[in-house]
């Protein structure tokens, strides 16, 4: 078995350690005998829609992301096939924004995004920054309870239902009717800090604020995103467990010192 | 305005006197007292310090720098009045000042040097104008605090005034894009470094061109975006720095490197070369002659928590700020080049002044070190972020068993401690800023109480 990863602009936006999520991505497999052949992609580099199986894409500051956007619109076409045909795609805060339909700044301009999702995102005055604990929208939350198994210890207080992590945007993004978010926002802004949803899904497209970076103190995500892209190249065995005893106690340290619920 | 001056002046004095007498430190809070009587308080106390007043600014080593500029002055026998670090913002500052002025409103020193956080510059700018502002370096640190890095740079560059002279790392190209368009710029920089290399896969900021945007070519990395680069599509490029060290060498003791002839500098890791040639730039800005800036250099004694060495019964340790992946991507290259097992114990807090934001840990390419040192014997991992240094290290490569989580400082210390043949480890403490003081104290203590046990055990 073996999955190509491809890592869009390591070197453009490579803000909030965001190359966390490549590295959890790598390492996960790794542990279970899987290969990955990690790819880095940079502005005008060819991307192998036909071969990839996870695409990562991060955050960056202002300037390094509108470089980036001529470029990425120009492979628009061939990225919104591969969604629909079922590609695992991570996105982060300026990749995540970058799925939708236009970024409006503090002027009113509409800076038109890839137009792939029914989302768009609105310059807000003020920072959203902080910690984020995200309760996993339902439908999900299945997903991730068949996939995940964790051999942490056999009781289910071990079962994360969470997504942890740190956001730091001004933008604030809303979802069309249609489109699920990741889960509802138990601490922190998410999206836009007043309709509680953070992030978003459609088929196998995950787009978030959440730095930290996202899968290493997730594991169950991390894994979701690995069990989907086997199962769309063909492979349906569950993926053998690991021993996940840090990744649990840095997700429940988050939920301890910040978690809503005492 | 005379009055509330006077009654500002006297009451930030008073306060600072009844708090000695309480036997408690601090500079902010008379500060704080007198810049809320007397706003302006700066501009006026600014003017008694008759060789003017020398800001240091950038990410890193602005208290090295400080402290460096300030031996070299004092060797040349100026009475040189500086802020201490963390004091660095308007309160501090203040405070700073109000030490360093008479009851009758006098300086009590010649020169005033002042290391300034990055986003107080304009504040600052406006109530004085520097004789000369230093400008380190730009990485990525506490992002949560000021947003992105680009404006940092823009609100230091637009706040400088024009009678300043700018002093510049030449091999920084945020730094030295704050020289376009000035005339009075004095820069600096290094021919080459040991560890140079002609290609870098570092995290780095400011790959591009602050002209045109293109991105820049670089001949020579030395550490982060610092090298020797130029833009292919406009005129930016490294400017020539009027001092240049060249023939670095890096020793056990320390640095030496050459200018005009050779200096030395009592400090490990080749991001101190940098404040040196700081200083260095600065003090020949001031006219100060080549023999007391060699001997200044030579002389200083290292600061606090910067690898600050401790004796402990049975084994020595060295302890060491980290606060953002270029800094600790340093002290990485340090320990790989040790020649003994290694010991770390690592403490990452997220308080305001560390950065609410760890993010940045996955940005550090613990990877080498995880590559380079897979004998480490121990990895404890403290602070109130434990379990994510813990979890960081897990996937740089490090075995999980060599891995352990202690949050509570003073236990981890213990710890340390309580390791076999720990003696013959190289073993380091690396905080970040609100851990390394708290460590501090827990060394200081045990130091003393090891050297009380060793006294009692020989009676």
């Amino acid at each position: 078995m073996k999955l190509i990863i491809y890592h869009l602009y390591p070197d453009l936006l490579d803000l909030y350690g965001d190359r966390g999520n490549v590295l959890a991505l790598a390492a996960r497999c790794r542990w279970r005998g899987i290969d990955v052949d990690i790819r880095k992609v940079s502005l005008g580099d060819p991307i192998d829609f036909a071969e990839a199986n996870i695409i990562v894409l991060g955050g960056g500051s202002d300037r390094e992301q509108s470089i980036l956007v001529d470029d990425l619109s120009s492979r628009g076409t061939e990225l919104k096939d591969a969604i629909e045909d079922g590609l695992v795609l991570l996105t982060i805060c300026g990749g995540y924004q970058l799925l939708g339909q236009y970024y409006q700044t503090g002027e009113g301009k509409k800076i038109p995004g890839l137009g792939i999702l029914d989302l768009y995102t609105v310059a807000g005055n003020k920072r959203l920054i902080g910690n984020v604990i995200i309760d996993i929208e339902s439908g999900l939350k299945k997903n991730i309870s068949w996939n995940y198994s964790s051999n942490v210890d056999e009781d289910s207080s071990q079962r994360l239902n969470t997504l942890v992590g740190f956001e730091n945007h001004s933008g604030k993004t809303y979802l069309g009717s249609k489109l699920k978010p990741l889960g509802k926002v138990l601490r922190g802004y998410g999206n836009n800090g007043e309709d509680n949803r953070e992030g978003v899904r459609y088929k196998n497209v995950f787009g978030t604020y959440l730095h930290g970076p996202l899968l290493p103190k997730n594991p169950h995500m991390a894994d979701l995103l690995i069990e989907l892209a086997l199962e769309r190249s063909g492979n349906v065995s569950k993926l053998l467990p690991l021993g996940d005893n840090i990744e649990v106690v840095a997700h429940k340290a988050i939920i301890e010192r910040f978690g809503s619920n005492r | 305005m005379k009055v509330r001056f006077w009654l500002a002046l006297w009451s930030g004095k008073i306060v600072s006197l009844i708090l000695k007498v309480l036997g408690k430190k601090g500079t902010t809070f008379p500060g704080f007292i007198t810049r809320k009587i007397c706003p302006e308080i700066i501009r006026f106390l600014a003017l008694s310090f008759k060789e003017g007043t020398v800001i240091i600014t950038g990410t890193n080593g602005k208290t090295t720098t400080n402290n460096l500029l300030a031996s070299i002055l004092k060797t040349a026998g100026l009475k040189v009045a500086f802020n201490r670090e963390g004091a660095n913002m308007l309160t501090g500052i203040t405070g700073t000042l109000l030490q360093n002025t008479s009851f009758s409103g006098k300086g009590k020193a010649d020169i005033l040097l002042l290391e300034v956080d990055e986003a107080t510059v304009p504040g600052l700018c406006e109530q004085l104008t520097p004789r000369l502002a230093v400008i380190t370096n730009f990485f990525r640190d506490q992002l949560d605090r000021y947003g992105e890095l680009d404006t940092t740079i823009k609100l230091v560059k637009d706040a400088l005034p024009s009678d300043t002279k700018l002093i510049l790392n030449a091999d920084d190209p945020l730094v030295a894009q704050i020289g376009i368009g000035k005339t009075d710029v004095y820069y600096y920089g290094v021919r080459s470094l040991p560890s140079s290399k002609a290609d870098s896969d570092e995290t780095r900021e400011g790959r591009y061109c602050a002209t045109c945007g293109q991105e820049l070519t670089y001949t020579l990395f030395h550490y982060g975006q610092l090298g020797i680069y130029k833009c292919l599509f406009c005129d930016f490029k490294r400017p020539e720095p009027h001092i240049e060290a060249v023939d670095v060498h890096q020793e056990e003791q320390g640095i030496s490197f050459y200018v005009d002839e050779e200096y030395n500098i009592p400090l490990l890791g080749f991001y101190n070369l940098y404040n040196a040639l700081g200083a260095f730039s600065a003090a020949d800005c001031l006219n100060i002659a080549r023999e007391d800036i060699r001997l200044g250099l030579m002389k200083f004694v290292s600061d606090a928590g910067r690898m600050e060495q401790f004796a402990l019964q049975g084994y020595d340790l060295t302890l060491t700020l980290v606060k953002n992946p270029t800094g600790f991507n340093q002290v990485i290259q340090t320990l790989v080049e040790i020649d003994k097992p290694l010991h770390l114990l690592i403490a990452i807090n997220d308080l305001a002044a560390d950065g609410r934001d760890i993010s940045w840990l996955w940005d550090v390419d613990f990877e080498i070190l995880a590559t380079n040192k897979a004998d480490i014997h121990q990895l404890l991992c403290s602070g109130l972020r434990a379990e994510d240094i813990a979890l960081r290290l897990k996937y740089a490569g490090f075995a999980e068993d060599k891995i352990v989580i202690e949050k509570s400082l003073a236990q981890a210390v213990v710890k340390l401690g309580e390791y076999q043949n720990i003696e013959k480890d190289a073993v380091f403490i690396l905080p970040t800023y609100t851990a390394l003081f708290p460590l501090r104290d827990i060394l200081v203590t045990k130091k003393g109480s090891d050297v009380k046990l060793v006294e009692e055990e020989s009676a």
